[in-house]
């Protein structure tokens, strides 16, 4: 049989882009997980090419999605077809995991009525953080002001993490209603995490996340990390309502939507330290 | 110098005081701004305004200076590109910021 009669080998001539110009190899009758013999051919064995990158290219589709990608709070109010959804949670499905442990469960939410009871709960949780510890929302010099400082000061030492003052002034602005915890997005998907998982479950949470939105950004969608979403674990009811149950807690949530406007220029960013081990020498680029 | 001393780690930063907390440094370039609104309207810490006559507005950071987390979403979506978050926020004490280079658009290599 010739080459072109196969219908399943893709054309003779894909190598240039292999990143994702390659076809997905198997049709509908090829057995899952083989390949299609002239794809291996190609690119595997010990002859396979390598993709030679030059210097100063342009970013690919893949470097466009993430550097494209910001977290979004402003959302159209038309819901996101269903479908869509199920195609970014397929993709956090083949995220890597420690020890292939594969950590989560996925609640999606896409009542507008029960996102708005999700937010009210979350909303009480942060005022009542914020009266009891934020004293800049109090009178310098005022009593109020001095008895949460010492309170605040004590706790921000036990839990430096949770008490940063990005954080804190986002709590203080959801108490005051300047701000929002679900960003009344029309779809909202909880990652629920195993607490048995291997090693450090919140990571592999963290990148199953990343899968997510990476694809969402990909399809158009705007999508935001929603770590209050962690005040539901306190409510019996919302964990009932939910089906959060041991050894199941919510450890994420990412709001999806499109976005309003069109927010796509790409902007500055901090540079972080790089240490450079070659050579014998150690040298720090930023 | 990218450790922190010990007195640093022991000093929390007070979350009211604009000397310990330096949060915003967003530009506007008022040439190119139309006071289309967009960036207030996605600012997510909500310290962006609008000012001055109808048919003239320009944005601008509220006096207020606690919140803007340099997120550049101000930037995203700012179709004549005039505003941007033109450095990182950082703190005294524990919270310093270390490691850090100068803000860059993406680069490449």
């Amino acid at each position: 049989m010739g080459a072109t009669a196969d219908p399943h080998r893709p054309p003779a001539v894909l190598v240039e882009s292999p990143m994702f110009e390659r076809p997905m190899s198997h049709g509908s009758d090829t057995p899952a997980g083989v390949e299609a013999p002239g794809q291996i051919e190609k690119k595997a064995g010990r002859g396979a090419k390598i993709a030679r990158v030059p210097e100063g290219a342009d970013w690919n589709a893949v470097e466009e999605v993430m550097l494209r990608r910001r977290s979004i709070r402003q959302y159209k109010r038309e819901q996101v077809p269903a479908h869509l959804i199920r195609r970014m949670l397929e993709v956090g499905r083949y995220a890597p995991s420690q020890g292939n442990c594969q950590p989560w469960k996925f609640v999606v939410v896409r009542d507008a009525d029960m996102i708005q009871g999700m937010e009210d709960f979350c909303v009480e949780s942060c005022t009542k953080l914020s009266r009891g510890l934020d004293y800049a929302s109090y009178r310098r010099g005022s009593v109020k002001h001095l008895v949460t400082r010492a309170k605040a000061k004590l706790f921000n030492r036990l839990s430096p993490n949770m008490l940063h003052p990005v954080p804190v002034a986002a709590i203080t602005a959801i108490a005051q209603g300047r701000f929002a915890v679900f960003h009344r997005a029309p779809t909202v998907i909880l990652l629920l995490m195993d607490t048995r998982g291997i090693g450090t479950p919140e990571i592999d949470i963290g990148i199953c996340g990343t899968n997510i939105v990476l694809a969402a950004q990909s399809l158009g969608l705007g999508t935001c990390w929603i770590g209050f979403s962690k005040f539901l674990n306190k409510s019996r009811e919302w964990c009932a309502r939910l089906g959060v149950e041991k050894p199941y807690e919510i450890s994420e949530a990412i709001t999806v939507g499109y976005p309003v406007g069109d927010p796509q220029n790409l902007i500055a960013r901090d540079t972080h330290e790089i240490a450079w081990f070659e050579g014998g020498k150690r040298e720090i680029f930023y | 110098m990218a450790v922190l001393s010990r007195a640093e780690r022991r000093h929390f930063p007070d979350w009211d005081d604009p000397t310990q907390c330096l949060f915003h440094r967003v530009a506007v370039d008022e040439a190119l701004c139309d006071g289309c609104k967009l960036c207030v309207v996605v600012c997510p810490a909500n310290v962006l305004e609008l000012y001055g006559e109808k048919g003239e507005r320009k944005a601008r950071v509220k006096e207020s200076f606690r919140g803007c987390a340099s997120c550049n979403n101000c930037r995203a979506i700012c179709e004549s590109g005039a505003i941007a978050a033109t450095r990182a926020y950082d703190f005294v004490g524990y919270y310093r910021q270390l490691g850090r280079g100068e803000f860059s658009m993406p680069r490449k290599f």
